[in-house]
């Protein structure tokens, strides 16, 4: 066992856990933010995709011990005084969505990305999101979704 | 297992030297993954993901130096690959998914081996060398050493890779892909190509290395050989990929992929020498 700290979603925590646990172990299993989702467990599917010191990474891939002293974002630290990240308003409008497996995946991603987007194009959108897959909808729903986000968020 | 966050390389070091079965862990993109499968089970884990001194870029004259835990995305943004250097920021664009450019590291990518490693080919273009240290010992190996001559030059049990380092080239370095899908894809031909040309646009000074071309990431010495010397036009771009045929013909012989190989390597060289003319 060994002791880590680490600022979730504008919380701190201080944990004592195992030391093979990943970091997606210790959101799920002992902070129990099941936003986080597994799916391929090796970097492929980007469904466990959370912001770690301001950057999308794979939490299947971190272990939680590298995270000592790291601020993460999950898909549940998105909501501001009850109201909906832009992203996530976004999606819902679009339709963007549709088992939903991967989509607090594909939403991190497109946060992460539109924290230092600036004119985003469609490309660049689809570059962004090139870590996360869906299998239901196709991805055109999900960069019409990014695209209105980002002009929620500039007022256009 | 344990894990330890190493605070500095020669903590790292020290850590390495006293436990036995130890794996080293940066980026762990790799890594979590074979200890996931159980196909790596290190009793020790040393975690340098954190340790400032292995993620910086420095110039030092008239070399640059990149620390070994230094990620994809830090060279990305990095203002020191612009200019001649950009085949370089280009190969390392091309690796894997955002997710695993924040976190996959430079040194992560030679010290594993891959054929198919992104960021190797421009590092052998450039003649770079790799610093691997132990307690008690530094080497410098030149990473195309480093492959072509592992049992020699490959990473001891107690050593850690520090650094890459490589003199700032006075010609244009370049780099093509071709992977079977834009993001996530292993490449299966990369070429990188450092090429100077002299006021009459002749070969004056040209370093070629190819990846998942043979077993491992390697110069390409018969190319390099045609080029020297030549006018750099279109006609000799079109011989050139007729030589790295031939030697393709010769080291893939035999091999399923290598009617395949042979004919996507065309546009993968003309990509890569004709951006040295941009």
């Amino acid at each position: 066992m060994i002791n880590i700290k680490l600022n979730v979603n504008g919380k701190d925590y201080s944990l004592e856990i195992e030391e093979d646990k990943r970091l997606i172990d210790v959101l799920r299993e002992d902070l129990r933010f099941t936003g986080v989702k597994e799916g391929c467990s090796e970097g492929e599917c980007g469904a466990c995709s959370v912001i770690m010191d301001g950057r999308i990474v794979n939490s299947c891939l971190v272990m939680a011990v590298q995270a000592n002293g790291s601020s993460i974002v999950t898909v549940e630290g998105l909501v501001k005084d009850g109201e909906l990240d832009p992203v996530q308003r976004a999606f819902i409008e679009k339709g963007a969505t549709q088992c939903g497996y991967c989509t607090p995946g594909f939403i991190m991603a497109a946060r992460a990305f539109l924290n230092r987007a600036k004119d985003p194009t469609r490309e660049e959108i689809r570059e962004a999101i090139s870590g996360n897959l869906c299998r239901c909808t196709g991805y055109n729903k999900i960069v019409d979704a990014i695209e209105e986000a980002y002009r929620y968020e500039k007022g256009i | 297992m344990i894990v330890k966050q190493a605070k500095s390389v020669e903590d790292a070091l020290e850590l390495l030297s006293h436990y036995g079965n130890c794996k080293i862990i940066a980026g762990g993109t790799d890594i979590i993954i074979q200890m996931n499968e159980k196909k790596v089970q290190p009793k020790v884990l040393i975690d340098i993901s954190k340790v400032e001194e292995l993620k910086k870029i420095e110039e030092d004259g008239d070399f640059i130096k990149i620390g070994s835990a230094v990620t994809y995305t830090d060279i990305i943004e990095s203002s020191i690959f612009e200019g001649n250097l950009s085949g370089f920021k280009k190969a390392c664009r091309l690796v894997g998914s955002p997710q695993i450019r924040n976190r996959g590291t430079i040194g992560g990518n030679i010290v594993n081996a891959s054929p198919a490693a992104d960021s190797v080919p421009p590092l052998i273009a450039l003649g770079a060398t790799i610093i691997l240290e132990s307690k008690n010992n530094i080497r410098e190996v030149k990473v195309e050493d480093y492959f072509s001559h592992s049992e020699t030059f490959g990473i001891r049990e107690y050593e850690i890779l520090t650094a890459i380092r490589f003199r700032k080239p006075k010609g244009v370095l370049t780099f093509a892909k071709l992977g079977l899908r834009k993001a996530l894809a292993i490449s299966r031909i990369s070429i990188a190509a450092l090429v100077e040309l002299d006021k009459d646009n002749k070969v004056s000074f040209v370093r070629i290395a190819s990846g998942s071309i043979g077993r491992y990431p390697m110069r390409e010495h018969e190319l390099e050989e045609f080029l020297q010397g030549k006018v750099f036009d279109d006609a000799v771009i079109d011989e050139a990929v007729k030589v790295l045929q031939g030697v393709m013909d010769v080291r893939l012989a035999n091999r399923s992929s290598l009617p395949y190989k042979r004919r996507a390597v065309e546009a993968v060289l003309k990509e890569a020498l004709g951006e040295v003319r941009k």
